[in-house]
């Protein structure tokens, strides 16, 4: 069922259009973020869904390696989660690593075939050269990835500690490479590109990286127990010996820093301390990150800068710091300090680690010409064609950006396939159209009051006494349940109500009436306006609107519906089962909790369920319909307590009641249509509809209706 | 606006029992404001005959179903020429008005109201119109502060409030203002109470008489009406 | 010249008693006759109610001859609700002929509140359009100002809800029912005293007769339903708790000593200028109402 992932591929390229949005002026926050343009939204409602097979699809048509972003994405759609403005924003890394887990992201195997002949070279086997190697793979090219070290990976295998990011997630999707034909020399130090030219290969994509660390230009930072980040961790990681001692300190204030300290947590040291310049609420590293690690027993030391390191008879004895009033980077990127005057002192330490940053190592190609080299050594490129003034020569990742993350490695290694791809055809190269693309706006804050708020489930996270004793994976993934009530919260930004049909509105303004979040609005020309950015997309108005001219920019419609309707009427005509009952049963929670399901194992036979997203969305029309295509009994499920909305069970009932009178008005009973709320905790709606069935059956029983009521 | 709600279903049975195939036709004007005749409740009600038929088991009506953009001007219905000579009877969703349009346009068809015509008036809350002009002819609203004594007190008396009055509703309801005692509040807030002082003598129903007509200056002015 | 005694008893300082008597839904008379009889000559004057609270009776007029017949002083109780002007003053024009005097004129309780709820509400003209009509007819022309061939006269009198909850409003119809002719009320039934004197102080300075209503409950529940469904009727609580307090069998009897209490006091008080008693339905009991309250005529007329 995954074929389709290689042909949506092939169409992604140049314009990938979404298939969900019909309007790209409506790209949400999360996705406009999102360096890979990822359809967050959609795949966080299908994960709402239930649907977390779909889900995984949808995750895998824009990334390459979802289970590594699932555990090492810096998230940055998180920040501008519209959800901000509510409460807190959805924990959409999370569910992105509940999908690839659940939906079984291990077992794909996606598969490539060779359509072309000009052979592809990548230098470097980070997240950036795999990325490309992926999807020059599924262009259908030859690829040869090249790596020095003796296993594949980069970064994400040196760089960042394996309680992030398990090794074995790493290998699993070098495996998939190896099986879609991707070849991989390890082992193998590209030493000059001109060679690989001679090889036989016509493009080449540099990605080496920027593996060199930095240390700071101060006395004392060349001594025996200093190192770089990146050599301490690619140490750590490799399993070479290092000699780690007992007070390590570690200078600076992001990620990296932490992962220091936390790798040299884990592998024996008693005392771990942090110092940066930064103060304490604007240190860059994530929250959970300096929160986790202080409870491993990491000391924070912020607001310093650091005049030496101490040496004692050759061998770190210590730092020597000054505390910070404040700091600040001027226009020019130029650094001021407000020293505090003789706030000299030292933190203690027998091992510092520099994590300021680190740049990439191109000695390797100093052979080449036309490569040319900014002042922070990394290569300059073509931002349109991504291409190094050498023509076939490509770059991209850290060695073009510096320090970056591996999203965006990821998203320049995809933009750099399709670069490469117009290049070997002779294509002009266009580049994607995300850029043009304006995200939503803020909410209202007249809309922010009207939207329920609902608590963010965090994950758990392994115990602080478990975590330190080892490498294991810190965060554990969400439950079902978990990760379908996180999902809900999704606003669906963008996916609202429109009017579709503007000659048949005539502006009676039911819309405006019955919209809880107060969106609609009348222009000064006397015309309805819905504005997509404030819509919160929960369908009442379509169901209202008399005219029906208003229309969910999301094609789950009434349409859908119907077909669902129909197919089931025809199956069950096959099957000749009495009383037909025809249920619309709210997609979202029931079905992710496993209550629609035991609704379908537990309920008597003849029951056929009908999902919906929102039992709201129901119009009465369609309860009718039912009873018109044969239905002895017609339900309404809604989801009940766990509802992301305030006041759904309202419109059911509304809905209900009207079709409930037009029952009676035709002889019918109206107890034949009923509507339950349905929630996921207890065992009562198997209960409730199953005296519901029984009431059916007693109703066809005793007034013949049964046998007359049929098309 | 012009404010209807759908007849009983029997009723329409009934109504259409003679004929095979209906054409059950909205109006996307006032019917579809107030709920009554607009696409919606088009095909909500020939769903419910449909229903309804397949309880009977002895009827077999064709429904279709159109919805145009306004009943009462005969262009409107243009569309609907080519679909008469399929269609034996027309069950029309609006005013009354829109319905004796159709039947002027279409000699041979018969119009069957599915809907009654209320009344004129306006949306209290979603889903509840309230009536608010009888169309007397002789509007003042200038003497009642804005508040029309004929359609908001349930006897349209003219010099104040009856007996009945309680709680500020209508002797009739309780859900139901006394019209009265609205145009007194009314009136005291703008400082007018005077004009609730006056006499006001017997109605003159004979503003413009029945059926009536309105023939506007302009067409005088041109010559075009002989009047 | 008028037909009516009742308008020279007004001129009088006498404390003025009035009644009135339903008429029979059908053509048996004989209860109302027994009524008539029993009642004449211990009040001043008879008030025939017009299709009370919408129901469908024997007309006003037909209850009026025959309080006539039998020497009585009729009060022609007309009402807008179910002619118009026409009907009206054809109406009129007949009660005159035949020496009715005293024309009630009332707007009339809504159609609804009936038991024929699907007829046609007319109210071609209000009580005070009434009033003006009947003043106009007397000067000669009918309300379409064609002239008359012999002019009526009557004694007017209209209504008042002296403890409505929302008094102004009352009071401005009121004042125009004055200018448009009425020269008595009988108010709507009054429990309340207190605020009865309120209304009292304003109504003194117009030159009008105003009869107290005194409607005589014969259960807490009548009260009750009268508070829900007659319109114009606000029994308080204290009255109502007064009647379940005592005993079954007693509460007539309680019913009545209220409506004593009430009269003995307005008359003590002289608060006004007489006295209207609705029985509704229990005429029967007036004349013991009147005795208790020491209403007895010494000379009945």
């Amino acid at each position: 069922m995954y074929s389709a992932v290689t042909d949506n591929t092939q169409q992604n390229q140049g314009n990938r259009t979404k298939k969900s949005s019909t309007d790209h002026s409506l790209m949400p926050p999360c996705q406009a973020t999102c360096p890979l343009h990822m359809d967050i939204r959609e795949y966080v409602d299908l994960v709402a869904q239930g649907k977390i097979m779909e889900a995984l699809q949808v995750i895998r048509d824009d990334n390459p390696f979802p289970s590594i972003c699932a555990y090492v994405c810096d998230y940055p759609c998180e920040d501008t989660c519209r959800r901000c403005q509510v409460d807190k924003p959805v924990a959409i890394r999370m569910l992105k690593r509940f999908a690839v887990e659940f939906g079984g992201d291990r077992m794909i195997q996606v598969k490539a075939e060779t359509t072309h002949r000009e052979r592809v070279a990548i230098v470097g086997s980070g997240p950036a050269g795999l990325s490309v190697a992926y999807y020059l793979r599924k262009l259908g090219y030859p690829v040869t990835v090249f790596e020095a070290d003796s296993k594949p990976g980069g970064m994400l295998r040196v760089g960042i500690p394996e309680y992030r990011l398990p090794p074995k997630i790493i290998d699993t999707e070098i495996q998939r490479l190896i099986q879609m034909g991707v070849e991989i020399k390890v082992n193998t130090r590209v030493v000059s590109l001109d060679r690989l030219f001679d090889m036989g290969y016509q493009a080449v994509f540099v990605a080496i990286g920027a593996h060199q660390g930095r240390k700071l230009r101060i006395p004392g930072a060349d001594l025996d127990d200093t190192w770089t980040a990146v050599s301490f961790l690619r140490n750590a990681r490799l399993k070479q010996k290092g000699n780690i001692g007992e007070k390590v300190v570690v200078l600076g204030g992001g990620n990296v820093a932490f992962d220091c300290a936390r790798t040299a947590r884990r592998s024996g040291a008693k005392e771990m301390h942090i110092a940066c310049l930064e103060p304490r609420d604007e240190m860059l590293a994530d929250a959970p990150e300096i929160e986790q690690a202080e409870e491993e027993g990491i000391v924070i030391h912020p607001s310093r800068t650091f005049t030496r390191i101490i040496d004692k008879d050759g061998h770190v004895a210590g730092v020597e710091c000054l505390k910070l009033r404040s700091m600040e980077f001027d226009k020019e990127g130029k650094l001021h300090l407000d020293i505090i005057e003789g706030s000299e002192h030292s933190l203690a330490a027998d091992t510092v680690i520099f994590a300021i940053g680190q740049c990439p190592d191109l000695n390797l190609f100093s052979g080449l010409s036309g490569l040319e080299v900014t002042k922070q050594g990394t290569i300059v490129i073509d931002q349109a064609t991504l291409s190094t003034h050498h023509p076939g020569i490509f770059a991209g990742g850290d060695v073009v950006t510096g320090t970056a993350s591996v999203t965006q490695a990821l998203a320049t290694g995809r933009e750099a396939a399709f670069r490469i791809n117009d290049y070997l055809q002779h294509r002009y190269p266009l580049a994607g159209k995300e850029a043009e693309e304006n995200p939503l706006g803020d909410l209202f804050p007249e809309t922010v009051e009207t939207i329920r708020k609902t608590e963010r489930l965090e994950p758990s996270i392994l115990p602080t006494e478990a975590r330190v004793k080892s490498f294991e994976a810190v965060e554990l993934v969400y439950d079902w349940e978990a990760a379908t009530e996180e999902a809900r919260r999704c606003l669906h930004c963008g996916t609202g109500a429109e009017i579709l049909f503007q000659d048949k509105c005539a502006t009676c303004l039911a819309c405006l009436r019955v919209c809880p979040y107060h969106v609609p609005y009348l222009d000064d020309s006397g015309t309805i306006q819905i504005p997509a950015d404030q819509c919160q997309a929960c369908g009442i108005c379509v169901a209202e609107c008399p005219a029906k001219a208003i229309v969910l920019r999301k094609p789950y419609g009434r349409q859908q519906i119907s077909e669902e309707l129909d197919h089931i009427v025809k199956a069950a005509a096959q099957l000749n089962l009495k009383p037909l009952i025809i249920g619309f049963c709210c997609q979202y929670g029931l079905s992710g909790t496993g209550t629609l399901a035991s609704l379908r194992r537990g309920a008597k036979a003849g029951i056929w369920i009908v999902p919906v997203l929102c039992a709201a969305k129901v119009e009465a029309e369609q309860l009718l319909y039912a009873f018109e295509m044969g239905a002895e009994g017609v339900f309404v499920a809604g989801c009940g307590e766990q509802c992301a909305r305030e006041n759904i069970a309202f419109w059911v009932r509304q809905h209900v009641e009207k079709v409930r009178k037009t029952l009676a008005q035709i002889g019918l009973e109206p107890e034949r249509l009923e509507a339950f709320n349905l929630s996921a905790t207890d065992e009562e709606p198997v209960k409730a509809l199953n005296s519901f069935t029984e009431k059916i059956g007693e109703l066809c029983f005793a007034s013949v209706i049964t046998q007359e009521v049929k098309r | 606006m012009i404010v209807s709600e759908r007849k009983p279903l029997a009723e329409i049975r009934r109504m259409i029992a003679p004929y095979q195939r209906l054409l059950t036709l909205g109006c996307g004007t006032c019917a579809t404001v107030c709920g009554a005749g607009g696409e919606r409740e088009v095909s909500f009600l020939n769903s419910a005959l449909r229903v309804a038929q397949a309880k009977s088991g002895n009827e077999t009506h064709t429904l279709s179903e159109y919805t145009v953009k306004r009943q009462c001007d005969l262009e409107f219905l243009d569309p609907l020429v080519e679909k008469v000579g399929d269609i034996d009877a027309i069950l029309a969703l609006s005013c009354g008005i829109g319905m004796q349009v159709i039947a002027e346009r279409f000699p041979d068809m018969p119009v069957l109201p599915g809907v009654n015509t209320s009344f004129m008036g306006a949306v209290d809350e979603y889903g509840v119109w309230d009536e608010r002009c009888a169309a007397c002819g002789d509007c003042r609203l200038e003497e009642t502060g804005g508040i029309c004594p004929i359609t908001r007190c349930t006897k349209g008396i003219l010099n104040g409030p009856c007996a009945g009055t309680k709680d500020g509703k209508c002797e009739v309801s309780k859900d139901m203002d006394c019209g009265w005692i609205l145009i007194y509040k009314r009136l005291e807030g703008l400082g007018q109470l005077e004009k609730m002082r006056r006499y006001y003598p017997p109605r003159n129903f004979r503003t413009i008489p029945r059926p009536k007509r309105i023939i506007s200056q302009a067409n005088i002015d041109t010559g075009e009406d002989n009047d | 010249m008028t037909n009516s005694l009742f308008e020279e008893k007004l001129q009088s300082d006498e404390f003025l008693v009035t009644t009135e008597i339903g008429p029979p839904k059908g053509t048996d008379n004989s209860e109302m006759v027994e009524h008539i009889d029993l009642l004449k000559d211990k009040v001043d004057a008879i008030n025939i109610t017009d299709h009370q609270s919408s129901v469908m009776r024997f007309p006003s007029i037909g209850g009026c001859l025959l309080v006539k017949e039998h020497g009585g002083e009729p009060i022609l109780q007309i009402t807008c609700r179910d002619r118009n002007r026409l009907a009206i003053q054809a109406e009129l024009l007949l009660a005159y002929s035949r020496g009715i005097g005293n024309v009630l004129c009332l707007t009339g309780d809504s159609i609804d509140v009936g038991d024929h709820k699907e007829a046609k509400p007319v109210f071609d003209l209000d009580s005070v359009q009434l009033l003006r009509m009947i003043r106009t007819m007397e000067s000669g022309t009918d309300i379409g100002g064609n002239e008359l061939k012999g002019a009526p006269k009557f004694c007017l009198g209209a209504s008042v809800h002296p403890e409505a909850d929302f008094i102004e409003p009352q009071l401005i119809k009121f004042d125009k029912k004055i200018a448009a002719g009425a020269q008595f009320f009988q108010t709507q039934s009054i429990f309340d005293l207190d605020s009865f004197r309120r209304f009292i102080q304003y109504a003194a300075q117009f030159d009008v007769k105003i009869l107290a209503g005194i409607i005589v409950l014969a259960s807490a529940r009548m009260a009750q339903f009268m508070n829900n469904n007659v319109p114009g009727i606000m029994v308080p609580q204290a009255i109502i708790d007064e009647l379940s307090s005592v005993e079954k069998g007693k509460v007539l009897q309680k019913g009545i000593e209220i409506a004593v209490r009430l009269i003995k006091t307005i008359k003590e008080e002289n608060l006004c200028h007489g006295i209207h008693i609705m029985a509704v339905g229990r005429e029967r009991i007036v004349p013991d109402i009147l005795e208790a309250a020491e209403l007895v005529r010494v000379s009945p007329k």
